[in-house]
């Protein structure tokens, strides 16, 4: 797996791939400087109440910058199923697959690239917009006592390993829609459509049901660091959603396995 | 008339004996569609063999089964001696390159090279190396989306020459390349053959195939219609042209030839006589035992493309 591993490592030159990351970077940073704003501004809405609330607190930096993270999955989940699925679309794969035979071998070491370039990418994010809103509320003579406690940063670490786990989980699902569309332009569409929408279609439909569903138990994760009211928190406790995301991770790689090996490159 | 019926040749294959492709019944449905129709063929070691039929006649898909991408539906094969089932034994020896090349177009053709070497577990050095057999070496740096279409050929071959392979299986190779590109690819070829490798290679440039090749396998609706030396092929479809002032003489040859049962077309004073060129010693001995005088003879040549345009036209 480690030669499949280093030759992607190899494609991450390209200007699309670091575009992706920059545009996570960026837009993550834009969204929780304009959180910080609204409520360093005065702003009031319902929705700002409990954000208010936990500002001045240990979890207040993160609250800020948790409020990009539906923006970070949705980045995640293009940049994956763009490049894997882009295989076929380019017609690349069967380069690929005569130089590695062996499916499962070449399907794990890319993935095991696009794990590394989503952690790298999601750690980058985390903290690039921390030290901007860090250095933002300095700059306006906030104290910032309360955001770099031990305290604070315990559950900052908590946070971005439940956040990294979070993103290994759409990262997983992203490989599972590329492998069963085998098109770039179709595998971004479906797996964008269905983080954005038929999981709270189902939420408002049959609650119960939706807290069982992958990108919901994905989100929980790292929601069960976040304040009370911010969230989201696992209804079903955190234990069960950690088990849950891992069965659904194990689902979404053994039907990805199976479906990789047996399928005929035409393209 | 002999019949050109799917054979395969007595041609002895390679030092060790073991083809370096043999199929036995191979064959590969899509849905109701049978692409490749019970396809027995061998293609001997430390040949250049060429692969033809028209278009949609299962050639790629053949070829895609050869390299692991798609799974036959029955039969089976074997590559280098290796069961076809088990392509990780037998594809580290091969080189491919099927359909038009493909490139991540923002990564140089060096990194482009490098992906497949890296991912192979071959050394860097194989990449200059190839770069430099298909005269790459000044452009490598440049990303492959801006290649010329046939610097984007030339690629492709690289990427199939990477591992030093025992058997090269291309498709179309000469697609885009100018004549001297040609040329070079024809030596190219013919080198790799004196080193004792195997080339398949499929192209629908039959003059240049007739050039190259001394193995042929001809494809029409997923079956074999020819297996065998080139040599075989085009030697059966010469034309032998009599010529005699005498009618009498004339109905003799067309009597000897119609019994021998090669077909006959008379044009005026001349015989066409489609048969192989060793018949016209035999048809000499047998009309002067007959009484007859000699006869005036000459040998036409069929080329490879009037060849398989008969056989295709005799196959429907």
């Amino acid at each position: 797996m480690l030669p499949a591993l280093r030759s992607e490592l190899l494609k991450f030159r390209r200007w699309s791939v670091l575009a992706g990351a920059g545009v996570m970077i960026a837009a993550s940073a834009g969204i929780s400087y304009l959180t910080f704003h609204q409520i360093t501004s005065g702003a009031t809405g319902r929705e700002l109440t409990d954000l208010i609330a936990a500002f001045p607190t240990t979890l207040g930096l993160l609250a800020v910058v948790g409020q990009a993270r539906s923006l970070i999955i949705a980045v995640t989940v293009i940049m994956v199923t763009a490049n894997i699925a882009a295989e076929w679309s380019q017609g690349t794969l069967r380069n690929l697959l005569i130089r590695e035979p062996r499916r499962l071998r070449l399907l794990a070491g890319k993935m095991g690239a696009l794990l590394l370039f989503v952690t790298v990418s999601g750690t980058l994010t985390l903290v690039v917009s921390a030290a901007l809103i860090i250095s933002l509320a300095r700059s306006q003579g906030l104290s910032t006592e309360a955001w770099t406690s031990a305290e604070a940063a315990r559950a900052s670490l908590a946070f971005a390993l439940n956040e990294l786990v979070c993103l290994a989980g759409v990262t997983i699902l992203g490989m599972l829609v590329a492998v069963l569309t085998r098109s770039a332009g179709a595998a971004v569409g479906v797996a964008l459509a269905y983080v954005l929408v038929p999981e709270g279609l189902v939420a408002m439909v049959w609650l119960d049901a939706s807290k069982w569903l992958p990108v919901r138990v994905f989100n929980y994760l790292p929601g069960s660091v976040m304040p009370v009211g911010i969230g989201p928190t696992p209804p079903q406790g955190y234990v069960a959603a950690l088990i849950v995301a891992l069965v659904w991770m194990v689902i979404f790689i053994a039907v990805s396995a199976v479906v990789f090996r047996r399928h005929d490159v035409v393209t | 008339m002999p019949s050109l019926s799917t054979r395969n040749s007595s041609r002895t294959p390679g030092p060790n004996g073991t083809p370096a492709i043999a199929t036995n019944g191979l064959s590969k449905r899509f849905g109701p569609r049978k692409a490749v129709d019970g396809l027995s063929i061998t293609v001997p070691s430390g040949t250049i063999a060429g692969f033809v039929g028209p278009n949609g006649a299962g050639k790629t898909t053949t070829l895609r089964m050869l390299l692991g991408l798609v799974r036959p539906t029955e039969g089976g094969a074997t590559v280098l001696g290796i069961p076809l089932s088990d392509p990780p034994s037998y594809l580290p020896r091969v080189g491919g390159l099927v359909d038009a090349p493909t490139f991540y177009p923002s990564l140089s053709g060096r990194t482009n090279l490098e992906v497949l070497a890296q991912l192979g577990g071959l050394p860097r050095s194989r990449v200059d190396a190839v770069l430099e057999t298909v005269e790459l070496t000044d452009r490598a740096k440049d990303p492959a989306g801006r290649y010329s279409h046939g610097m984007k050929q030339r690629l492709g071959l690289a990427m199939a020459l990477l591992p030093g392979p025992e058997l090269l299986i291309v498709d179309e190779p000469a697609n885009g390349l100018d004549p001297l590109g040609i040329i070079q690819l024809r030596d190219l070829l013919r080198g790799l053959r004196a080193q004792g490798k195997t080339i398949f290679l499929s192209s629908h440039l039959l003059g240049e195939l007739e050039r190259v090749a001394d193995w042929l396998v001809v494809l029409n609706e997923g079956r074999a219609l020819f297996c065998g030396p080139s040599s075989d092929l085009l030697d059966r479809r010469r034309e032998l042209v009599v010529e005699a002032d005498e009618p009498a003489q004339l109905d003799l040859v067309a009597r000897i030839a119609g019994d021998a049962g090669y077909t006959i077309n008379r044009e005026g004073r001349s015989l066409r006589i489609a048969c192989p060129i060793g018949f016209a010693e035999e048809l000499d001995r047998r009309v002067r035992q007959a009484g007859g005088a000699r006869v005036v003879t000459h040998v036409i040549g069929a080329d490879l493309e009037e060849t398989f345009l008969r056989m295709l036209q005799n196959d429907r």
